[in-house]
């Protein structure tokens, strides 16, 4: 049974959501988790990523140049659930516009709920943390290139990414609009399956979101590709290892492969990421909305200028890579060429998919400290992604779950399947769940 | 000298392109949404409906398509710019390779886009006010090839662009916005954003006079930017324009790529063609029936239905009295009657096309006058007024009274009784 029909079957008291409110607030000022609360009255909480508009909800991607911004409509997924009956509990802390895999590139990181001297991971990182902390919640987050998978392993929790363009974009502050997914993170496949029906299905507001036929295949087939395991850690590996002999042990065939133009994806991805970033963020100028420049006496380029020195420095890095990549004298060699090898890489991928699964390590690492996340350079920084980033950049669906504690903190790994696939996924998490426990240190909510 | 264009066509969609916003308010700020302001989270979605009539336009202009267009976005920093891009189409636009023939000459088109409108800014002496409701109202950009060769030429192929766009249902009351690229010599020069015929034809002689003076000199023309200032009637020095470098252009992601096929379209009328086929067909005056028919729609209608049945001189005359008594929309069966009768010679007044618009029939007998006889009343009438011939060489009005009372006893059109009184009074005079 899903945590959602058992919260309703429950009797909760009068005073629940005020009492719900109340834990948070406390917990909130030392993890992080949360933006901003809402007012909940009723219904199973949900919470969403603050780049996902909420009516009437300060919504700012964690950015400073959307300061104060309240959008003035709802984002279709959020619209779904509250027709539904789901109750809105709040906004959920992230690195700014998604950029980032530690949740660090904001003002107040979010800080791992097994550890505060950790990582919550990124860019969802308080939606994982409000996961990993509340009994009765789903979140709904958002992945560009890796950042529901990687919050949801270093915090404990499901993070399913469904296939680009089954869950309506609207209302989503776009990071890389080719690659955004929105996508949920629960504590069981079953409730990320039971959101996910709510919410997936075309919107005449979103042009790239379909109604596709859903296969279920599971042909009991593991792939374990050597690209989306060279480089992972001696530790990380090990437990890996022991995950590839449990599921051996319960009848999948496990088969290794090798896919040489996997390299290549963690180069295309942040070409086309940064080239679409570049030109989503050209709209925050300071005079409509967010952050305001009141400077109305200066030449429109200086007013631009002054008011788009309130991005983060990793937002700054990122337009500046993107422009330059888009730019027409290098565009072919760049943008253009990223583009062909998002195709190759994805008609390799769905020939591999269409015979089984893909297993790997969700990162290359285990959870790194706070003070270990930071001392990393940016491309350090971004190629911890390399694991994340193929189903990400070629929109297939994936899960991130988790499989051992080793140290005391939850290790995930990352399951991928083919486009549309996506319910092949929640059945694999049934059947996982069904002979591992997950464990939280917080269950605020439990009744 | 070589002058080339590029023509914005505003589209009078019900809905903007890219969300449902009103495409038609007046009240400024009004018809707008998140869309269309560029709010975070906002997405594009296409509107079918001007995705076909710009497929018309393209095909109208002769132009090439592909299977599939799609669009990309055109990065800039302009206050009127909402999202700071533009969606427009860059390799796979509506159409490309076309071209557009008026009379003995042909112009090609390079291509044919689909696009969004900026906002519209107003500028105060003190500040700039922004009016939204213009951004994302559809819009067509017609590019040229620059293979116009002087102002009339210019004049010329946009009469002619017009009665196609008109022919299409394009409301072009509404002003064309038209950037000039203008070179004499080496450089190119563009001329943003003239509005009407005359204005850019004022612009363009201004600015080619300009560039003379300059190459006259022995100086350079520079590649630049300029506008039309209207009142003083020259061309000045105006912002720096973004390169393609700059403008950074990328796919835009939040829309796919639209197939054609199956995407229904107006089929083209060329007036001007028309004008010419028929001129020479039926021995008409090729000026006279273009200046008929180029804006249209009616007398083209009927024209159609008669210009087997009566002769093309009736038929115009018919078109030109339905104009000067506001009468255009009047039936084909009903014309054919009027054109009977002025074919006839029969005289044709206002009350005539009232009757005939009011659904009531006209007597077509036309009273058979013989000339010799027609002639005699007419002498008869000037020697019954003593003086009369003496009045009318003061005062011609007095043409119109001997007209009046001849046709007090015929029906007759007034036009051939003063064409016989004319020669009887010049018989006179000799």
């Amino acid at each position: 049974m899903s945590s959602i029909s058992e919260f309703y079957e429950k009797d909760r008291g009068e005073d629940y959501y005020n009492r719900l409110i109340e834990e948070i607030g406390g917990l909130n000022g030392k993890l992080n988790a949360f933006n901003a609360i809402g007012s909940i009255s009723e219904g199973f909480p949900f919470s969403v990523k603050d780049n996902i508009c909420v009516k009437g909800i300060e919504t700012t991607a964690s950015s400073k140049m959307l300061g104060s911004y309240v959008p003035p409509f709802n984002a279709t997924v959020v619209e779904r659930m509250l027709k539904k009956g789901f109750g809105f509990l709040g906004k959920t802390n992230m690195d700014e516009f998604g950029f980032g895999s530690f949740g660090l590139n904001c003002a107040k990181p979010a800080r791992n709920p097994f550890n505060e001297k950790y990582v919550a991971g990124g860019s969802s990182s308080g939606a994982a943390v409000a996961t990993s902390i509340l009994k009765y919640h789903v979140a709904i987050a958002e992945s560009t290139g890796g950042s529901i998978s990687t919050p949801a392993a270093f915090c404990g929790v499901v993070g399913f990414t469904p296939t680009y363009g089954t869950i309506s974009r609207y209302g989503l502050i776009d990071y890389a609009n080719s690659l955004d997914k929105i996508g949920i993170m629960a504590r069981s496949g079953d409730d990320a399956r039971e959101v996910f029906d709510v919410v997936r299905g075309s919107d005449g507001n979103d042009a790239t979101c379909t109604d596709p036929d859903y296969h279920d295949r599971n042909t009991g087939n593991i792939f374990v590709i050597d690209e989306l395991t060279n480089g992972a850690s001696e530790e990380v590996m090990r437990e890996f290892s022991r995950l590839l002999d449990s599921l051996a042990g319960k009848g999948y065939r496990i088969e290794r492969k090798s896919l040489k133009i996997l390299e290549k994806a963690v180069a295309s991805y942040y070409v086309i990421a940064t080239a679409e970033a570049s030109t989503n963020l050209a709209k925050y100028t300071g005079f409509k909305y967010g952050l305001k420049n009141d400077k109305f006496y200066q030449k429109y380029n200086d007013f631009f200028s002054d008011a788009r020195e309130n991005f983060g420095i990793e937002a700054k890095r990122r337009i500046a890579i993107g422009t330059f990549v888009r730019g027409a004298s290098v565009k072919d060699r760049y943008y253009v060429k990223a583009l062909k090898v998002r195709r190759l890489i994805i008609n390799e991928l769905a020939g591999i998919l269409k015979d089984g699964f893909i297993l790997n390590p969700v990162m290359p690492i285990k959870t790194p400290s706070i003070e270990e996340a930071e001392s990393l350079d940016p491309l350090t920084s971004y190629k911890a992604d390399m694991f994340t980033i193929p189903p990400n950049l070629c929109g297939f669906p994936h899960v991130s779950f988790t499989y051992a504690y080793p140290d005391g903190m939850p290790i995930g790994a990352q399951l991928t399947a083919g486009h549309f696939d996506d319910y092949a996924l929640l059945g694999f998490l049934k059947e996982w769940e069904s002979g591992f426990k997950y464990r939280f240190r917080y269950d605020i909510g439990a009744l | 000298m070589k002058i080339g264009l590029e023509v914005h066509v505003a589209l009078q969609t019900n809905t903007k392109l890219f969300c449902r916003c009103r495409n038609d308010a007046a009240e400024v700020n009004t018809a707008i949404c998140p869309t269309c302001m560029g709010f975070p989270g906002s997405k594009p979605v296409l509107n079918g409906s001007a995705l076909s009539i710009a497929l018309g336009i393209a095909k109208a202009l002769n132009c090439k398509t592909r299977e599939k267009v799609s669009f990309i976005r055109k990065v800039y920093f302009y206050p009127d710019l909402p999202k700071s891009y533009q969606i427009t189409q860059l390799d796979e636009p509506m159409g490309y390779d076309g071209g557009v023939e008026y009379g003995k000459r042909k112009v090609g088109i390079r291509r044919v886009q689909l696009e969004e409108d900026p906002a519209r800014i107003i500028r105060e002496e003190e500040y700039t006010l922004i009016d939204f409701n213009r951004s994302g109202v559809p819009l067509v950009e017609i590019v040229t090839e620059p293979e116009i060769v002087d102002p009339e030429d210019l004049r010329s192929f946009l009469f002619e662009l017009e009665s196609i766009l008109y022919y299409l249902g394009i409301d072009i009351e509404k002003e064309l916005k038209i950037d000039l690229n203008i070179s004499l010599g080496r450089n190119r020069v563009e001329v943003k954003n003239v509005t009407g015929i005359r204005n850019l034809v004022d612009a363009a002689r201004h600015e080619m006079e300009r560039q003379k003076a300059l190459l006259d000199s022995g100086k350079d023309v520079v590649a630049e930017t300029r506008s039309y200032n209207e009142g003083k009637g020259v061309t000045e020095e105006s912002r720096e324009k973004e390169s393609d470098e700059e403008y950074g252009y990328i796919y835009d992601p939040d829309l796919t790529e639209y197939s054609l096929t199956g995407v229904e379209f107006a089929k083209p009328l060329m007036a001007g063609k028309i004008a010419h086929d028929y001129a020479e067909r039926y021995g008409a005056n090729e000026d006279t029936l273009r200046e008929l028919l180029m804006f249209n729609r009616d007398a083209l209608r009927l024209l159609e239905h008669a210009k087997d049945r009566r002769s093309m001189k009736s038929i115009i005359n018919a078109i030109s009295l339905l104009r000067k008594y506001n009468g255009m929309e009047m039936d084909e069966d009903s014309f054919d009657q009027m054109a009977m009768l002025l074919e006839k010679g029969g005289y044709v007044g206002e009350e005539t096309v009232k009757k005939l618009l009011s659904g009531g029939s006209i007597d077509i007998n036309v009273e058979e006058v013989k000339v010799e006889d027609l002639d005699r009343e007419i002498l008869e009438l000037i020697n019954k007024n003593e003086g009369l011939i003496e009045e009318y060489e003061k005062n011609p009005k007095t043409f119109n009274f001997i007209v009046g009372e001849m046709m007090k006893k015929h029906k007759l059109n007034p036009r051939y009784i003063a064409e016989r009184l004319g020669k009887l009074l010049e018989e006179r005079r000799k």
